[in-house]
Parts: structure tokens; C-alpha cells; sequence
């Protein structure tokens, strides 16, 4: 098997954007724009953080909804939101778009506001 | 100069592990678009999406630049809620549609009350390339 080791892959002619040849082998995706930037799985009552990739903090803002706080910003508020909830009972949704920050919105499927365990995670555009 | 090409089997950095260069073809997103469902219907953002059309109310279709290898892929949806209304909105594959290689079509469902546009429709695919 061939290995390459390195801290930084950089495309040649554009620094942000390198190819990768597809699985059928005839077209290439982008590599940076089909990373996920951010992901998280954060505890129901919004104090904790189980795990995560590119988050610095969480902050509990009321019942079932989560405000998770970026390391490294997006670019801009554009990108797509990945949301779900552990609970089957509950929908999971991301409220609001910031290059920093997002809020999580958990409701019952009676429209309530109720707390759940939220993963999520988000595809757009890194600063 | 020409554009350098590397073949690879496995990726490794110096301190966070290593990594088979399968999950970077298959892990990374093959598509993902956010929108603006609501007043004047346009894309904010995209990967791998040559256009969106505007269905109607709660329903949308984005078609993709390359498509996918087969209509198998694993596909997520979401938009915006609305904290200051006790509702909730569904997001899915239409009811009437398949996934296609192609496109996909998105509806959004306001809880008891049918389709409703949403300002912000984010839609993610995992899966298999053409």
C-alpha cells in the first residue's frame, strides 16, 4: 500500500480546493466543500458536550434550545445545516446561522419544545 | 505547470492518526446545498448543484452537476424552525418522488397544516458518485 504523511494537503493551483476522483471513476468531487466542518453530539440538557469536531463551547439557552460556538469560523452564514434528534419522538432542527455560532431547536411531534439529546453537524465554506 | 496528481492509499499526520484514503472518497459529501425557500426562491450556497427549481410551496427539487453512481445514497434535510410558534417543521424526501442519480426533491411539512416554504432548506448526500 502507498502512504503519504503530512500535516496539510494544499491544492496546487487553487489552495482550497483539491480533487478527488469519484467512486465510478469518471468524475471528481471537491475535497474541502464535502468535508463536514463542524459536527457535535451534545447532552439533552444542553450542558455538555459529548463529543465534537470544530466547537469551542455550548451554551443552554432555555428548554430544547442549544447554542454551539464555532473554533474555527465559516466563511459566511450559507451553509448547510445537518440536525437530528437521539429521541424518535423528536425533531431536531437548526434554528438560526451564524459564521460563529448556531442554534439547535428540539420539538415533541405535538410542536412542543422539548429537550433531546441533539447531534449535528454542518457542510459550507470554512474563513 | 501541470497539475500534480497523488495516489494514495492512506493519509498520515504527525499527530492525529492516519487515515485510509477510502474514507476521504467515500466519507466526504457528494452533494450539499442551503436555499432560500421563501419570497424570491434562490441558492445561498452548494456543492455539486447545476440548478434548483421552486415546485410550489414546500417543495423543491435540486439537480445535480454530476450525478450520482445510483439512487442508494444517504441523503439528510433540514430548515429553519420558528421558536416564537409552537410549531414544528418536517423536512424529507417528497412523498410522491424516489431519490434519483440525477436530482432530489425536498418538501417541508409544517405539523397539521400541510406544505409551508421555509426560509432555509439545507440538503446533505453521502454516497457513491457516477
Amino acid at each position: 500500500m502507498s502512504e503519504v504523511k503530512t500535516n496539510k494537503l494544499t491544492g496546487t493551483s487553487t489552495a482550497g480546493s483539491i480533487l478527488v476522483t469519484g467512486e465510478g471513476n469518471s468524475t471528481t468531487t471537491n475535497l474541502q466543500q464535502g468535508l463536514a466542518k463542524v459536527w457535535a453530539k451534545c447532552s439533552a440538557d444542553g450542558t455538555s458536550i459529548t463529543d465534537s469536531f470544530n466547537i469551542t463551547s455550548l451554551s443552554d439557552d432555555g428548554t430544547a434550545l442549544q447554542t454551539l460556538t464555532i473554533a474555527n469560523d465559516m466563511a459566511n452564514a450559507n451553509y448547510s445545516s445537518l440536525a437530528t434528534s437521539i429521541d424518535s419522538t423528536c425533531i431536531l432542527i437548526a434554528d438560526s446561522h451564524a459564521t460563529g455560532t448556531y442554534r439547535l431547536v428540539s420539538r415533541n411531534n405535538a410542536g412542543t419544545l422539548t429537550d433531546s439529546i441533539t447531534h449535528s453537524a454542518l457542510l459550507g465554506d470554512l474563513a | 505547470m501541470a497539475l500534480g496528481k497523488i495516489k494514495a492509499d492512506t493519509l498520515e499526520h504527525s499527530t492525529a492518526g492516519s487515515l485510509d484514503t477510502k474514507f476521504v472518497v467515500n466519507g466526504s459529501a457528494k452533494v450539499w446545498s442551503r436555499w432560500q425557500g421563501t419570497d424570491t426562491f434562490g441558492i445561498n450556497d452548494s456543492l455539486n448543484v447545476t440548478s434548483g427549481t421552486d415546485n410550489g410551496t414546500g417543495d423543491y427539487t435540486m439537480t445535480f452537476s454530476s450525478a450520482m453512481g445510483n439512487a442508494n445514497y444517504s441523503f439528510t434535510t433540514n430548515t429553519m424552525n420558528n421558536t416564537s410558534t409552537n410549531k414544528g417543521f418536517i423536512t424529507g424526501l417528497d412523498s410522491g418522488s424516489t431519490p434519483q442519480t440525477g436530482s432530489f426533491d425536498t418538501t417541508i411539512h409544517q405539523n397539521e397544516t400541510g406544505l409551508a416554504d421555509r426560509g432555509y432548506v439545507s440538503l446533505q448526500i453521502m454516497g457513491d458518485l457516477a
